[in-house]
């Protein structure tokens, strides 16, 4: 194999890690959201972080291998659609850090619920549900997707 | 701009699409399996169901477009092992990730996890012989 070939297999590797981890989280999420009772809530909103080193080695190998393919395959260094899932790159993990701080606060308030009688409140079925919250997460899978549009697509190439 | 809508991209986007959610999906499966919940376990499971079907389809539409219908590529190999014969071991987490959740027997739970674990293991060598094109 060659040094690209090889820079290739880890990129993608790096990807499926932060695409897959990201979707195990979203399945997680949704989970947490459709729970009856706060404990389970609580359970699958705390289990979001496992998945999270996945997704952390998958956002650095993603930029890493990314960035070395580039110098590896003398893609010139104005190529519009490295530069704009660069900026797609940095739009998701800021997306996605502004929605895990939104179900850190839903999973505290579940947990609090959840040892004090177990029954769900308005309050936190209006945090899960928060259209913000929700916005912030979609726009953050959003942005993700469209890194793999310019991957594939290669506008310029 | 043409590209975009051109049958070149559509294919190849949706197979590592398909096979990320795939892989994402296992993945929640094992995490949930881990934690003893057999509900969320089957949950993830019967995700991963549309996502192996859009990634073997679109598999059988990129080696019809590019006529690699009758390649012996080592990593066109492991990619159709792990996707057809291998969608059994998917199944089998699937089916006992549902006995679990109707029974809430431990052992069901073990092997679906371990099964789950299992799959997520030949996803992986998949990925890497396709991307790194062994062979």
């Amino acid at each position: 194999m060659t040094t690209a070939q090889w820079l290739l297999m880890f990129h993608v590797a790096s990807a499926f890690c932060f695409v897959g981890g990201s979707v195990a989280a979203a399945i997680l999420n949704f989970l947490a959201i459709r729970a009856e009772r706060p404990s389970d809530t609580a359970v699958l909103l705390r289990l979001i972080r496992r998945t999270l080193p996945v997704v952390f080695a998958g956002v650095l190998g993603t930029l890493v291998f990314g960035i070395w393919l580039w110098n590896c395959l003398g893609y010139s260094l104005g190529a519009g659609w490295i530069w704009g899932a660069l900026v797609l790159w940095i739009a998701a993990n800021a997306l996605g850090g502004i929605g895990g701080r939104h179900q850190e606060r839903a999973r505290k308030l579940a947990e609090r619920l959840a040892v004090s009688g177990d029954a769900s409140s308005g309050e936190l079925r209006a945090l899960l549900r928060d259209p913000k919250g929700l916005a912030v997460s979609y726009l953050a899978g959003a942005a993700t997707i469209g890194i793999l549009v310019l991957m594939f697509w290669k506008p310029g190439s | 701009m043409l590209l975009a809508y051109s049958r070149a991209f559509w294919p190849l986007f949706l197979h590592v699409l398909g096979a990320m959610t795939l892989f994402g999906a296992v993945l929640a499966a094992i995490v949930a399996g881990l934690a003893k919940l057999p509900r969320a376990t089957y949950a993830a499971l019967t995700t991963a169901i549309p996502a192996w079907a859009v990634t073997l389809a679109c598999a059988y539409w990129i080696e019809h477009d590019e006529g690699l219908g009758s390649s012996n590529a080592t990593w066109l190999g492991i990619g159709h092992v792990v996707l057809e014969p291998g969608v059994l071991v998917l199944l089998a987490a699937l089916g006992t990730a549902y006995w679990w959740s109707r029974s809430a027997k431990p052992v069901a739970g073990r092997i679906s996890t371990v099964l789950a674990s299992a799959y997520l293991a030949l996803l992986s060598v998949a990925l890497l012989a396709m991307s790194g094109k062994w062979g």
